[in-house]
């Protein structure tokens, strides 16, 4: 019976078929044309994913060929700094880099201030009560339509409970309900999953604000504790606004950008 | 219990995985949808498709995992081997985070089948979908590492050696280099690499041989080398797992060459040092290569140390070697009974064994009931045993089946054994058994048989005449009964008819043939005088015959009564003529008649009265309009 590393004893008792080193050789060199040929013979879905795999490659090919060469390339760089001591009126010459830096850092605290009332996403698409609402029929004759149901993922704060049935008017069904978003930090890049606390404003209506509706450019409060942001006072930050960036009714999930 | 696993299935890496089971999806669930459907029909299609989706994964997930063997129900040996070769902890969390995948998978599936209830368009189901499977092929992608590592165990798995820990065992175990594979490959015919350097054995290598046509393991492990074990590499726990756990005979090997590179004080350290492994087994020292040095060849000090090993509970040392062959053998045969001896003695040890059968046995002792002695009756040669060839020998030594013929002679069973084999004579006394017959016997059978006959025939076997009467009486009333019996089927299969034409077209009482006869057949069988009634069915029909005599109906009476009887306009067909006894030319006749004049018809293929049909099964002028008082059969 064969046991532990029998093929790797094998080849090193009796070597491999004689024209192993042929064939690999071979196989290898079929590679190109096997490429070539799918590259003009796919169609249709098959075709776009060897499209893309073949891009990748290539992307990743070119990247390093330019590596290679940028290590070929002498001197690049800073130059050394001379041994010999730099006279007075030459000493000034390296300083335009900071004063260049000094100025564009007052141009960017110009631009943070007028952005202080700007959100990642300033526009929205218009969203119609007929896309937002599925009208119910109701009454002993289902001749009644005045109930309503939101089509959208919505937000119910914590020990929300509905009214009667017979008097509600506007549905907001469990399923549809959200609870938590995936936050991004745009300064740090990371993603975090945070409880929403509340929406704040929906640009569609002032109702949806009330019903809590998540639609792409919602601004929500979401949970940052577990962020551990600070506030300048030292406080750990515990709400913060974020927009959503996402039509959560297409994805099944809310995501968003954090305002800082 | 599993000693190999070599039967677990290929773990895909994730992007095969993630292909395999999307374009099983797109394969075996419908493709086509249009915008045009019911909002219904496209969630149940998109629905469909994220859990067919979801159950493929969570299935083929579930595979992986229960395919590999779980590391805490095996064997310890195993349990440790697979240790050291494949890290427990690694091993589990990799099992884990499949089987998180798994329940994650799983949620995913439920979420978004949940949101595609509400799904209003097709653009927003297909997302939704879209969603619900990338999410899917995201989880199975961060599966990446702990894939890749289980497809490498299971390779690895696969090759391992079957080591039934609990079968008759050899353990081989010593230095590296001192000659323990190569006392394998003489043993058995396990194929292993004999190499003159150290630690060319990498692996537990097992080899199979028989003694005493018991089959024996023996196993080669990798050298050890003395050092306390938390520095031991896995190569060398191997071998230390192996002699902790197996039930074995171990035979610790030495080198007294050196040549190994080990001196011999190292090889006597490292017999002390894994010495506690040895509790309740059978150790033997075996000194390889004695074709180079004998243990007669040391100095006395080195004997001295030897000694030390062999001072320990009976511990023997003994002699080979591999290279000239001589002694293998027998030591292997002397280990062999060493181990058997240790097993058996072991078995005796185990009370519970018995325990376990003696609880199963009940012997009852019945108390006798007088002082009779009713001794067992055995026959007097009961204890003899059977002497003498089997006649199953006999054959063989007589040129056995097809020439052998046997002689039946010695079955019978006569009143002198030694009639047995006589010869029945052709002539006996002077007779034959020709002259025992009579050639006179068949006048004589017929003398007898004319004798009978005319006794019948006079009355001889007669009885009186009283019984005759009897007998007539009887007769009487068995004929009635007979009546009686035949009746009764006859009401019987009346009754059944009665039912099974409850469900059937009654043919109307005027239209069954009814005769005189049977009218009073009948009133015979109700017992009533039928005779009032014949006679007014006669006055009838003298009268009728006189009508019949008068104009068109003498013709048609001629011609036959039975149309008038059955009252039905005829059609012409064979059954027909034959009924209203057309001869044979005037049929033919008819037959031709009758397709001249359809053949029109039928070319045309054309509505004729032999077609089933339904004129209009919805009446359009009856169904229409409304009803004032609910009536339709009126319009």
């Amino acid at each position: 019976m064969p046991q532990n590393e029998y093929i790797e004893e094998h080849i090193k008792k009796y070597g491999r078929r004689l024209d192993y080193e042929e064939r690999t050789r071979k196989r290898e060199a079929r590679e190109g044309h096997r490429i070539a040929k799918n590259a003009q013979k796919l169609t249709g879905f098959r075709a776009k994913m060897f499209a893309k795999k073949r891009y990748a490659e290539k992307a990743e090919m070119r990247k390093k060929i330019k590596q290679h060469e940028q290590s070929k390339v002498k001197g690049s760089g800073e130059p050394a700094p001379s041994s010999e001591a730099l006279p007075a009126y030459l000493l000034d010459r390296q300083q335009p880099n900071s004063a260049k830096a000094l100025s564009t850092s007052i141009k960017q605290k110009r631009l943070e201030k007028a952005d202080k009332f700007s959100v990642p996403l300033p526009k929205v698409r218009g969203i119609s009560e007929d896309e937002m609402f599925k009208a119910l029929k109701s009454g002993k004759r289902e001749n009644k339509s005045w109930k309503r149901m939101i089509t959208k993922p919505t937000f119910v704060g914590e020990g929300f409970t509905r009214r009667p049935v017979k008097m509600e008017r506007i549905i907001r069904p469990s399923a549809l309900r959200q609870k938590k978003a995936n936050v991004t930090h745009p300064e740090l890049g990371v993603t975090v999953n945070l409880p929403i606390l509340s929406v704040k404003k929906n640009p569609q209506s002032p109702m949806y604000t009330q019903l809590g509706v998540l639609t792409r450019g919602t601004i929500i409060e979401v949970n940052v504790s577990e962020l551990g942001l600070v506030t300048a006072g030292g406080k750990v930050v515990w709400g913060k606004y974020a927009q959503i960036t996402n039509e959560p009714d297409r994805d099944g999930t809310v995501n968003a950008v954090l305002l800082v | 219990m599993q000693l190999t696993w070599k039967d677990i299935p290929v773990v895909p890496n994730q992007t095969e995985f993630t292909d395999v089971i999307l374009n099983r999806t797109q394969r075996k669930t419908p493709t086509v949808i249009r915008p045009g459907f019911k909002v219904q029909r496209i969630r149940q299609f998109y629905m469909r498709k994220v859990r067919f989706t979801g159950d493929g994964f969570v299935e083929k997930l579930q595979e992986i995992v229960d395919s590999f063997p779980r590391i805490n129900d095996l064997h310890p040996f195993h349990r440790d081997l697979l240790d050291t070769l494949y890290e427990k902890n690694h091993y589990k969390i990799s099992l884990a985070s499949l089987s998180r995948a798994k329940t994650l998978i799983e949620g995913v599936s439920r979420d978004y089948v949940r949101l595609l209830k509400f799904g209003q368009s097709l653009f927003q189901c297909k997302q939704l979908k879209r969603a619900a499977l990338g999410r899917m092929a995201t989880i199975i992608k961060r599966l990446k590492d702990p894939l890749q590592y289980l497809e490498q165990v299971r390779q690895h798995l696969g090759r391992l050696p079957s080591i039934d820990p609990n079968t008759r065992t050899l353990l081989i175990c010593g230095y590296p280099n001192v000659g323990k594979s190569s006392f394998l490959k003489s043993i058995t015919k396990a194929d292993v690499d004999v190499q003159p350097y150290a630690f060319t054995t990498k692996a537990l290598y097992v080899g199979h041989f028989d003694y005493k046509y018991l089959r024996f393991q023996a196993i080669d492990t990798p050298g050890i080398l003395d050092r306390p074990t938390e520095e031991m590499n896995n190569i060398e726990m191997q071998s230390i797992y192996a002699v902790a756990h197996l039930r074995s005979c171990v035979m610790y090997f030495m080198d007294l060459s050196e040549q190994c590179g080990f001196s011999i004080e190292d090889q006597v350290k490292l017999f002390h040092s894994i010495k506690p492994l040895f509790a309740n087994k059978t150790v033997m020292v075996v000194i390889n290569k004695v074709d180079l040095k004998r243990v007669s060849d040391l100095n006395p000090e080195q004997q001295d140390l030897l000694k030390t090993v062999s001072e320990q509970n009976n511990v023997e040392i003994h002699e080979l070697s591999c290279a000239t062959e001589e002694n293998v053998m027998q030591i292997r045969n002397i280990a062999c009974e060493k181990l058997l001896t240790a097993r058996i003695e072991q078995k005796m040890k185990s009370t519970a064994r018995v325990a376990k059968l003696m609880n199963r046995i009940n012997v009852s002792r019945p108390k006798p009931r007088d002082d009779v002695v009713r001794a067992p009756y055995i026959i007097d040669d009961a204890d003899k045993p059977f002497e003498g060839p089997l006649s199953k020998e006999i054959e063989a030594e007589q040129g056995g089946a097809g020439v052998y013929q046997p002689d039946y002679h010695e079955a019978y069973l006569l009143e002198d054994e030694e009639w047995k084999n006589d010869i029945v004579p052709e002539l006996l006394n002077g007779k034959n058994v020709y002259d025992f017959i009579d050639p006179e016997i068949g006048a004589k059978l017929a003398a007898l048989e004319a004798e009978e006959e005319a006794l019948i025939e006079q009355g001889f076997y007669n009885s009186e005449e009283d019984e005759e009467m009897e007998t007539s009486d009887v007769e009487d009333i068995r004929a009635k009964a007979d009546w009686i019996r035949k009746r009764h089927k006859v009401m019987m299969s009346e009754s059944r008819l009665k039912r099974t034409m409850a469900r059937h077209a009654v043919m109307p009482r005027k239209h069954t043939r009814r005769t005189a006869d049977k009218l009073e057949q009948h009133f015979d069988d109700i017992g009533l005088d039928a005779k009032q009634i014949s006679a007014r069915i006669q006055r009838a029909q003298s009268e009728n015959k006189d009508r019949a005599g008068r104009g068109a109906d003498a013709v048609l009476g001629a011609q036959g009564n039975q149309i008038i009887e059955s009252g039905r306009i005829p059609s012409l067909d064979a059954d027909l003529a034959e009924h209203l006894n057309l001869t044979k030319s005037g049929r033919e006749k008819a037959l031709r008649l009758k397709k001249i004049q359809q053949r029109q018809w039928t070319n045309d293929g054309r509505r004729n009265e032999s077609d089933r049909r339904i004129e209009s099964s919805k009446p359009k002028h009856l169904n229409t309009g409304k009803r004032g008082i609910g009536k339709a059969d009126h319009r």
